[in-house]
């Protein structure tokens, strides 16, 4: 049974499809110019059509490589992470919050800071001489690492990221566990599940959707991550913590090179409409087949 | 044994996460002398000296103006995000239409520095006459948001059984009507985390606020940076902690609100389902 | 029901914006915030609009310090009118030229801030703003830690060894304002208690070493002493030359010894001023800018009383100070060019380039007009002092693609520092890039 027919969808659709027309249509057109074009600051308004050479500059950069891996790393190690933390507190600390709500609020807290002043925060509580994580490490060790350098940067940053996104992928397994039916728990009671079987065979089938949701939103980004790296390390000792976007925007407006950071985003984008088609079909012929 | 683990991760989670809040509160009530002798958690001589610079010197730093526009460009940005994303996840969850290509292009946006467009949009702004108005940043932060409200928006009517849409139809109701009736129950749990989660990303939101205003409209991130540039400059860390918390506290206030009204909604969804 | 009054009550707020806004002012000036040039800005426009006529008064705007001159650039390359006369920095102007009409500031501009100075707001020979500001580099340094190592013989013997160890030669330590770059080298590795144990701070200096265009500035004055530029005559790249690597590799050494934090690959003012006040660090190459907080006794307590500054050390070369400025110029698309010009000229004259200095600005002038407040702002003297014999701007330091070159060296140097690079490909990798940026 077609429940909504071609014409009714269309209908539902179309607020949102005009309304992206109207503000991305155009800048996406003017962009796709400036892609394949000579073009500065100074001829905004007379870029010089060139073929496609920005496109084989971004190709060719070794730092565009080295910002893709950084960002593909960074996204899936912070996901996973987050994801696997968020639902080990979700679950586990369900039986506290269920009686007792306010106690979610110092775990929501962190989402409510800008990413930016986390990052520029951390610059000051890594500080070796006026950091309080540092000064305890050297009161109670009498030594503190190198957080930042070149080795331990990328370290550092995950952990920061995940620090602050966690309570995202948290709220969300929080909400949909919370949202397991009492009496589907109970029937399993009843047929013996135990504590284990409970969990795996019963309520994390049932949140499944939603742990999927959450680590693909935490996944891009992660991959996209900007501000709290830009604030605290820029864009890295050789440009070691150059993520994708730091390598767009520093491209654009550092170098003034706006055809090949328009390039980059182009490349970017068609490379994750690829990997995002695939899985929509994959998740589609899967269900098919159940 | 097992309650006393539970509060023992609940304390060290929430103090890890929530580490650099706490230690800018710290430090917000830190004076400059203090700051650059004592790095520990403690606070020798208590200040209010930078909560007072931050609220009171309004010719410098309007602080106010900011934290209205923050707030209204954040409303639009969400509300009209979920007005527009709601009917179009409905026609995606339940029909061929857009889940192909639209769907993927829309979420796409999330994953592309949406920077690139700054330049075309100022010119448009400009030619429209959107430049350093709350609207104008409202509706780029509307964009901004799209993608994530779409995504919950799809999962959650995915997860409405598809015979209860059926049920509805054979009693004749309208495909509007279906969607009033049948799904929105359903999915409005998941409105308050959408709004919250865009809410956030809105008022967080930085370099459009930068690039797109200038006096009238500016929100409170591109204001709270007027004191210190993230890279290239002196930091007045006491200043930038007390903007910090200042900055915090609406999404922070909005947000508590809104936990409420996530776990009312979801225990009635529970027991509807 | 309560929906409907919600909505009609945003609907409200939107549509009443009865918010304070700017006032419709007839000079409109774009200034640079947060610090002090923004508290002289105040006071200089104060005193000019208790005097100047009605449709002439200034009235100041201020954006964010954080991404301004990516937001400015936006603007200038958008044709923005939102303000008549807007800041340029000297590292920027070959960038914002386009966008700028040139302007005549009057005969009065060269006796108060000196030709030198007016060059560094010019490009292609055309003035292009106001000095207003002159940023360059202090050596900062303890003078208790010092004196305690030159009065004593054991010290003294301590110190050769260690320069012998890793400098390669004996040395014999020198008062700061006698340091070429390898004594103040061996002063820094003689001050690390990694090294040393006697030592009483952790670390000799603190090194700017963060992959950021402004940390090249404070590091080119050690390959400039030892006679480095851009280019040379015939416009061919010299950055691979001894100056550079000379400087590179002294770098380099410092931080493998840990003569520096071990963050500093993560360093840059902020985190600079952190570790001097400290007292953790005996020495530091910093932005003049932070004078006055690092030897204020009330925001630095711990070593305001024993800082001692002195210029950058001497190479073969003598001594190089990079020196940028920041001015005021005047927007294309202004709406009251008259206007903002009259403003621009009053501020190139002696008596508001004195009031801007009294309320905190650091002009760079002429020595018979800065002794008029030697007194007041004696940091203003070794300012002046300083940019008229060490100040130097590297050969294509003003042209439209300055700042990108900055950007490159930040990523290769840090690069070979970090030990990611060698310092060869490190040299290749810029120049190649350097030729491209400078000779296009």
């Amino acid at each position: 049974m077609q429940l909504v027919n071609r014409g009714e969808g269309r209908l539902f659709l179309s607020p949102l499809v005009i309304f992206l027309l109207l503000f991305l249509g155009f800048p996406a057109i003017v962009n796709l110019v400036y892609s394949i074009s000579t073009v500065t600051f100074e001829t905004l308004r007379a870029p010089e059509l060139s073929g496609y050479g920005n496109y084989l500059d971004v190709l060719s950069d070794r730092y565009f490589w080295q910002a893709s891996w950084f960002s593909l790393r960074f996204g899936i190690i912070t996901a996973l992470a987050e994801c696997l933390i968020g639902l080990f507190l979700a679950i586990f600390l369900n039986p506290l919050l269920g009686k007792r709500p306010y106690l979610m609020a110092p775990l929501m807290l962190p989402l409510m800071v800008a990413p930016a002043m986390v990052g520029l925060m951390y610059r000051l509580v890594l500080h070796e001489f006026a950091g309080p994580v540092p000064y305890y490490l050297w009161m109670w060790f009498g030594d503190s690492p190198a957080f930042l350098d070149a080795d331990n940067a990328f370290r550092t940053l995950v952990v920061i990221e995940t620090l602050q996104w966690t309570p995202f992928a948290f709220l969300l397994f929080h909400t949909a566990y919370s949202a397991i039916p009492s009496d589907v728990r109970e029937a399993a009671a009843l047929d013996g599940a135990g504590g284990w079987t409970l969990l795996t065979k019963i309520e994390l089938p049932l949140i499944k959707p939603t742990l999927i949701i959450a680590f693909f939103i935490r996944f891009i980004d992660g991959f996209r991550v900007f501000d709290n790296i830009y604030a605290l390390t820029g864009a890295g000792a050789g440009g070691s913590t150059t993520s994708l976007s730091i390598y767009i925007y520093q491209a654009f407006f550092k170098q003034g090179a706006i055809g090949k950071a328009v390039a980059a985003s182009v490349v970017l984008f068609i490379a994750s409409l690829v990997v995002l088609y695939a899985l929509t079909a994959l998740g589609s012929r899967r269900k098919e087949k159940t | 044994m097992t309650r006393t683990l539970r509060w023992i991760v609940f304390a060290i989670a929430a103090i890890a996460m929530n580490f650099p809040v706490i230690v800018t509160l710290i430090t917000s009530f830190k004076s400059a002398r203090e700051i650059s002798s004592n790095a520990g958690l403690w606070i020798n001589a208590p200040t209010l000296s930078n909560y007072l610079s931050v609220l009171t010197d309004t010719t410098r730093f309007n602080i106010w103006l900011y934290l209205f526009n923050s707030t209204m460009a954040a409303l639009i940005g969400t509300l009209l995000a979920m007005a527009l994303a709601f009917p179009a996840a409905y026609a995606i969850a339940r029909s061929e239409t857009g889940r192909r290509v639209l769907f993927p292009m829309v979420v796409n946006l999330r994953a592309v520095p949406l920077i690139i467009f700054a330049i075309p949009l100022y010119m448009m702004y400009q030619w429209l006459g959107l430049l350093d108005t709350r609207i104008g940043l409202g509706l780029i932060l509307t964009i901004v948001n799209i993608p994530l409200a779409l995504v919950i928006f799809v999962n959650a009517i995915a997860d409405v059984p598809v015979e209860l849409d059926e049920a509805a139809k054979v009693d004749g109701a309208s495909t509007l009507e279906t969607l009033r009736r049948v799904i929105w129950p359903v999915v409005r749990p998941a409105m308050p985390t959408t709004f919250i989660f865009g809410f956030i990303t809105a008022w967080n939101e930085f370099l459009f606020g930068l690039m797109l205003t200038t006096s009238k409209a500016v929100p409170m991130t591109v204001g709270a940076s007027f004191f210190f540039a993230a890279s290239g400059g002196g930091v007045n860390w006491g200043t930038a902690s007390a903007v910090m918390i200042i900055g915090a506290l609406p999404p922070a206030v909005i947000g508590l609100m809104m936990y409420k009204q996530i776990f009312g909604s979801m225990t009635a969804g529970a027991v509807k389902g | 029901m309560i929906k409907k009054t919600t909505i009609m009550a945003l609907a409200g707020l939107l549509a009443g914006t009865a918010m304070p806004g700017i006032a419709n002012a007839t000079v409109t000036v774009l200034g640079w915030p947060g610090g002090s040039e923004e508290a002289a800005l105040r006071a200089a426009t104060d005193v000019y609009n208790e005097t100047a006529r009605e449709d002439d008064k200034v009235e100041l705007i201020f954006f964010s310090r954080d991404g301004f001159f990516d937001k400015l650039q936006a603007d200038l390359a958008a044709g923005s009118d939102a303000f008549d006369i807007n800041l340029i920095a000297a590292y920027s102007i070959g960038r914002y030229a386009p966008y700028m009409e040139p302007i005549d500031l009057g005969d009065d501009a060269e006796t108060v801030f000196g030709k030198a100075v007016l060059e560094t707001m010019q490009y292609e020979g055309r003035q292009y703003g106001v000095p207003t500001d002159l940023s360059l580099h202090f050596m900062y340094y303890r003078t208790d830690l010092l004196d305690a190592l030159l009065g004593d013989a054991d010290a003294r013997a301590e110190y050769s060894k260690i320069a012998e160890e890793y400098l390669g030669k004996p040395m014999e330590p020198k008062p700061a304002d006698e340091w070429t770059w390898d004594d103040w080298a061996a002063t820094a590795l003689y001050f690390t208690k990694s090294i040393n144990r006697a030592s009483p701070v952790r670390y000799g200096t603190v090194l700017q070493m963060k992959n950021l265009l402004f940390n090249m500035m404070v590091f080119q004055s050690l390959p400039r002493s030892y006679g480095a530029d851009w280019r040379d005559a015939e416009g061919n790249i010299t950055i691979d030359s001894e100056g550079y690597r000379k400087g590179l590799e002294l770098y380099k050494t410092l931080y493998d010894a840990g003569a520096t934090p071990k963050d500093s690959l993560s360093y840059e003012y902020a985190e600079t001023n952190a570790a001097f006040a400290a007292g953790q660090v005996a020495t530091a190459l910093q932005w003049n800018a932070a004078a006055g907080e690092l030897t204020d006794p009330e925001k630095t307590p711990a070593v305001a009383e024993v800082t001692g500054v002195v210029a950058p050390p001497a190479g073969p070369n003598g001594r190089a100070d990079h020196i940028h400025g920041l001015g005021l110029g005047l927007n294309k698309n202004a709406k009251n060019k008259e206007g903002a010009l009259r403003f621009l000229q009053w501020l190139a004259t002696e008596d508001a380039a004195l009031l801007y200095a009294e309320n905190g600005g650091s002009p760079a002038l002429m020595p018979d007009v800065v002794a008029k407040i030697a007194d007041d702002r004696p940091d203003l003297v070794d300012l002046g002092n300083f940019a008229s014999q060490y100040g130097y701007v590297m050969d294509g330091g003003t042209s439209a693609n300055a700042l990108s070159i900055y950007e490159v060296q930040a990523r290769e140097f840090t690069g070979y520092w970090s030990g990611q690079q060698s310092l060869d490909e490190a040299l290749a990798n810029t120049e190649a890039e350097m030729r491209d940026l400078l000779n296009p």
